[in-house]
């Protein structure tokens, strides 16, 4: 708005002397700030609407969703209550909790020592190793599923469980090895000279001097982990569809949507209450997440 | 320095490396070379889960090629993704990055608002979508409607459930948004100065400025694009299942794809093969083309960004 | 939590000692055990039921079980479809069900055949039940498969057709249609238009409009699926044939697919209350048994009228007739309490009060021949026709093939793409879905 302000302050002719040229260049300024932040109100449309919608929709009457009006009368906020009443809905979140928060753990402690040996050590087969680690990213979980999961649910008898999905982030995860290496380059090799001048060995250097300086990192790839387990729907339907006791947000809501048939109203809230945590998630550590995204794709 | 003391020396580096690369190489060899190794066995065998694989030849491959009635569709579908989904990201995503970068009021609440739907758990996202794009009641249909507009059947007609597919991946499109802006703000001042110096109007400055500094950005945009295509499950076979109505209370077994095959993807093909009609053998078969398709696409990437990994080399 | 610790340290042991290809080598155990079913123990039972009204009466027959055997304890789990069915019997383990339910018959081939249900004949022997005179004919038929029982029925459902009489008042149509060409005529005597739309239907004949598919329509039929060698018949019955080119006429009369299927999006869901049938938006209606107990739930402004469905013109005579099907119920081949397993089995299936209870919970038709007849049977008068249906031994259902319903998923794939006019040659049409079907039960075998 200040823009805006200045805007017309400036082209007043009252303030003082103004050229016609630099008046028309003032008001093709104004233009174009009017132009882009309309076009950015528009687009601002389209994004939001969605959510206002769904929101909107989350707090009507069963009858009401089904019909064309947009706005509820009256509020039923209890559509809210009625979703953690439903059986299973705080089994889900604690299974989503358990998968997210220990997954993201595992994760990040095994894919640290990885990233700083890629990103520091000089070793033969390092470039191999960076390019099968690429190529791990990249490869559609879909690949190997029938042989893991032949693997887990026929030799270990882990089907109906959280644990086939949990257990491999223990042993490093592709795209956060590989985030976390376009990270710890940007580390300048002196810092870590100077550790080991001073006595560390590798893992002291990695602990003391690496991960404080690599904190953004860290959480940019905790942050994705973390999302990745939360919004995981393959996973979930392929080992713990067969027990509810292990289903996770993301799957059980597919079934609430069965289960509730046209209740849309009570379908949008259990929507919004999955939606909710992430976006909080956000709002706290927008940066980190920001930061993540554009490391994956820029900095290389 | 004595040969022997380097060479010890040498080892110790080695084991240093061992041991700190080694939790990848447990993961690599256990969830990566060995389920491989099986995906090629198996996709030689006929097995359903109850007798032991028995070795059946080409017959797998024969039959997914030959007569299994979804992969083709599956195929022809990824293609249209690539070609529409993938470059309406881009175009939208660049867009939208270029619009934001010229926000100067409230850049971060517009930032913001972009970015979030990205976010979205995809489930969620595409119940949300299947309830806007309903056609009888959804809001979408009613302000088209209002509007005098024609008001499609969206996910429950073949020709528009890839549309409406496509709607809802532009509308997650914040992490594009995110990496052409750091692109767009990485491009020298210099030359945006000199080109209007030059006269050069705002389109030739796009086309002959912007475009030659980001095309590597694009590019990468476009081939992790269709990567993740390679890989779209989640979506389309959410969307398809609920907008079907398929589910619970008749007990009918729902086949990926409603309408009509028009939302298949690969991986809801192994899905299908694997996990409902378990078909163990003929899954492998359709993974490996997954497998290969999603490699040479890596290959690519890998290839004309080499930016991607040679920094720090 | 000890159990879950336990795990994982297994299955970290067993990642660390790896053998390649070691997944591939497990068989199926020998099925029946030797658990002894007056001891303290606990089963699993699957079903697929999750509406309110249809798990509390599950649970309300597994609960007079309970009382009957108050050693063998139950856990109920819901809502399992059967790819979560399939999928568990080859996983086996700790998390899998030891007695199973399942809405459809059509994978009782699949059941049988790979053994994934033990076979129940020995149970049934042992009690002393013989099935061809405890179940109705049709049911017996589609709980084996190539001579294996390896389930029972559970339940039945018949299809007929429902009509709004106060619609058929107006329209000056005495009686519901009993042969096509008269479900033709008082469809389009019922149809109101409004602008480029409908005000009201007179019958949805889109194979979308929910129960409305090529196997219901083929009940009126006299279909024969397989030929004696099991390959697929459908090119050279002419029932089919038959049915696509109805079908199809019958959508053209009635304006058309494209116009049919817009109107079709403004209908509510099957489940939900707002079915188009109950809210008057079409006047009749192909479908279960059970849309009478749902329809009078949402106290429709007209009265439900109750009938056969229509036949095939050239088979008038045998009016009466209906498609069948229903819910089975199997042990898992898996199972180590298979003798406690079958007393629960044999309670819901065949103990005459638990089926008659059971079936006036969900208002579905009873599944043994005594329940049928049973006075404790509460139900509507129009609900008769329903139970006449099951009784009509001209009545028919849909073989079990040795992979599953695969078959009449192709056959509905053809269906689509003749009503839309995609695939405009029923013969070359057929031919080729016939094909199809066969190298997917070849590939299955």
């Amino acid at each position: 708005m200040a823009q805006v302000l200045d805007a017309v302050k400036e082209a007043d002719p009252a303030t003082g002397a103004v050229t016609p040229a630099e008046r028309t260049a003032r008001r093709k300024s104004l233009l174009n700030w009017i132009a882009v932040h309309s076009l950015g109100v528009a687009a601002a449309l389209f994004f939001v609407l969605p959510f206002v919608f769904l929101v909107l929709t989350s707090l009507m009457n069963g009858q009401q969703a089904l019909t064309r009006d947009l706005w509820p009368h009256p509020f039923e906020w209890s559509n809210y209550q009625r979703v953690f009443d439903t059986d299973g809905f705080l089994t889900w979140w604690k299974n989503t909790l358990l998968y997210a928060g220990l997954g993201t753990v595992l994760t990040v402690v095994s894919s640290l020592p990885v990233a700083y040996a890629l990103a520091k050590f000089r070793f033969r087969g390092r470039h191999l190793s960076l390019m099968l680690v690429i190529s791990m990213m990249m490869l559609p979980p879909q690949v190997v599923v029938i042989p893991m999961y032949l693997f887990w649910a026929k030799q270990l008898d882990l089907s109906g469980t959280l644990w086939p999905l949990i257990i491999p982030m223990a042993f490093g995860d592709a795209f956060s090895i590989f985030l976390l290496r376009q990270f710890l380059l940007t580390i300048p090799n002196e810092y870590l000279d100077a550790a080991k001048v001073d006595g560390c060995g590798e893992l002291r250097t990695l602990l003391k001097v690496v991960v404080p300086m690599a904190k953004p990192g860290i959480a940019a790839v905790a942050l994705f982990q973390f999302f990745y387990a939360w919004n995981d729907y393959f996973g979930p339907q392929i080992y713990a569809s067969e027990n509810p006791a292990a289903w996770t947000l993301s799957y059980g809501l597919e079934s609430f949507k069965s289960a509730h048939h046209t209740d849309w109203n009570l379908t949008m809230a259990a929507t919004v209450l999955v939606m909710a945590p992430v976006i909080l998630v956000f709002f706290f550590a927008q940066k980190a997440f920001v930061e993540g995204v554009t490391l994956t794709g820029v900095k290389g | 320095m004595t040969t022997y003391t380097l060479r010890a020396k040498r080892r110790r580096s080695a084991l240093r490396t061992a041991a700190f690369m080694s939790p990848w190489l447990i993961g690599f060899c256990v969830f990566f070379a060995y389920p491989l190794i099986s995906t090629v066995y198996f996709s030689f065998t006929s097995y359903d889960g109850f007798t032991a694989p028995e070795f059946s030849g080409l017959k797998n491959w024969a039959f997914v090629f030959n007569d299994y009635p979804l992969f083709w569709p599956a195929l022809r579908n990824t293609l249209w993704l690539v070609v529409v989904m993938v470059t309406c990201r881009v175009v939208f995503g660049l867009g939208v990055g270029l619009l934001i970068t010229r926000i100067k009021t409230g850049a971060g609440v517009f930032r913001t608002l972009f970015y979030l739907p990205y976010l979205a758990p995809p489930v969620a996202a595409t119940l949300g979508f299947v309830f806007l794009l309903n056609p009888g009641t959804g809001p979408v249909n009613s302000i088209l409607g209002e509007l005098g507009l024609p008001t499609p059947g969206w996910f429950t007609d073949a020709a528009w459930s890839k549309p409406a597919l496509t709607a809802l991946a532009v509308w997650g499109v914040g992490d594009l948004m995110v990496i052409f802006m750091a692109a767009l703000l990485d491009v020298p001042k210099e030359q945006y100065e000199a080109a209007e110096l030059d006269g050069a109007t705002a389109f030739q400055r796009f086309r002959f400025v912007t475009l030659p500094n980001i095309s590597p950005i694009i590019m990468f945009a476009v081939v992790t694009g269709i990567i993740q295509t390679m890989q779209y499950y989640t979506q389309p076979f959410v969307a398809g299942k609920v907008a079907s109505g398929v589910m619970g209370g008749s007990g009918q077994q729902f086949e990926p794809g409603y309408p009509d095959k028009s939302t298949l993807t690969l991986p809801q093909v192994v899905y299908n093969l694997g996990f409902q009609r378990f078909d163990y053998g003929s899954a492998c078969v359709v993974a490996l083309v997954l497998f290969v398709l999603a490699m040479a696409f890596t290959t690519l990437l890998m290839r004309r960004r080499s930016g991607l990994i040679q920094a720090g080399e | 939590m000890s159990g879950n610790r336990r795990k994982t340290a297994a299955a970290f042991a067993a990642t660390a000692a790896l053998s390649l290809l070691a997944s591939a080598c497990t068989g199926q155990s020998d099925s029946g055990s030797s658990d002894d079913p007056s001891k303290e123990t606990t089963i699993t039972f699957w079903h697929g039921w999750n509406s309110p009204t249809e798990v509390a009466g599950i649970q309300a027959s597994v609960d007079a079980f309970q009382k009957a055997h108050p050693n063998i304890h139950v856990k109920v789990v819901g809502d399992m479809t059967d790819d979560k069915v399939n999928q568990a019997l080859r996983a086996g383990g700790s998390n899998a069900p030891d007695v199973v339910s399942s809405f459809t018959t059509n994978n009782v081939g699949k059941f049988c055949s790979s053994k994934a249900f033990t076979d129940l004949n020995p149970f049934l022997k042992k009690d002393g039940i013989d099935p061809d005179k405890t179940f109705p004919k049709a049911m017996n038929e589609y709980t084996q498969f190539n001579g294996v029982r390896c389930t029972v029925p559970l339940l039945g459902d018949a299809y007929g057709l429902y009509y709004n009489k106060d619609a058929f008042e107006k329209a000056g149509i005495t009686r519901p249609p009993r042969t096509w060409s008269e479900l033709a005529e008082d469809a389009k005597k019922l149809t109101k238009t409004k602008g480029d739309s409908y005000e009201r239907l007179g019958f949805m004949p889109n194979y979308h409009g929910y129960e409305t598919t090529t196997e219901h329509y083929l009940g009126a039929w006299d279909p024969k699926y397989f030929d004696a060698d099991g390959k697929s018949n459908i090119a050279k019955d002419p029932s089919f044939a038959a049915m696509l080119t109805t079908q199809k006429k019958l959508v053209d009369d009635l304006g058309g697919y494209e116009k049919l299927e817009k109107y079709r999006t403004s209908f509510g869901d099957e489940w939900g209350a707002k079915h188009p049938f109950h809210t008057g938006q079409v006047a009749m209606q192909l479908d279960g048994e059970w849309r009478l107990g749902m329809a009078e739930a949402t106290k429709p402004k007209f009265e439900i009228g109750v009938a056969p469905m229509p036949v095939a013109d050239d088979e008038a005579d045998t009016w009466g007739k209906g498609y069948l099907t229903g819910t089975i119920a199997g042990i898992a081949a898996t199972s180590k309490k298979q003798n406690a397993a079958w007393e629960l089995v044999k309670f819901m299936t065949t103990d005459t009060d638990a089926v008659v209870n059971f079936a006036n919970a969900i208002h579905n038709v009873p599944s043994t021949l005594a329940a049928l007849k049973s006075p404790k049977l509460k139900y509507d008068p129009r609900f008769k026709t329903f139970l006449d249906i099951a009784a009509n031994p001209k009545s028919t259902t849909t073989p079990p093939s040795v992979n599953g319903g695969a078959y009449l998923t192709s056959l509905q794939n053809l269906g689509f793409d003749i009503e839309k006019g995609k695939q405009k040659d029923v013969k070359a049409g057929l031919e080729n879905t016939a094909k199809e079907i066969d190298a997917a039960i070849a590939q299955a075998k």
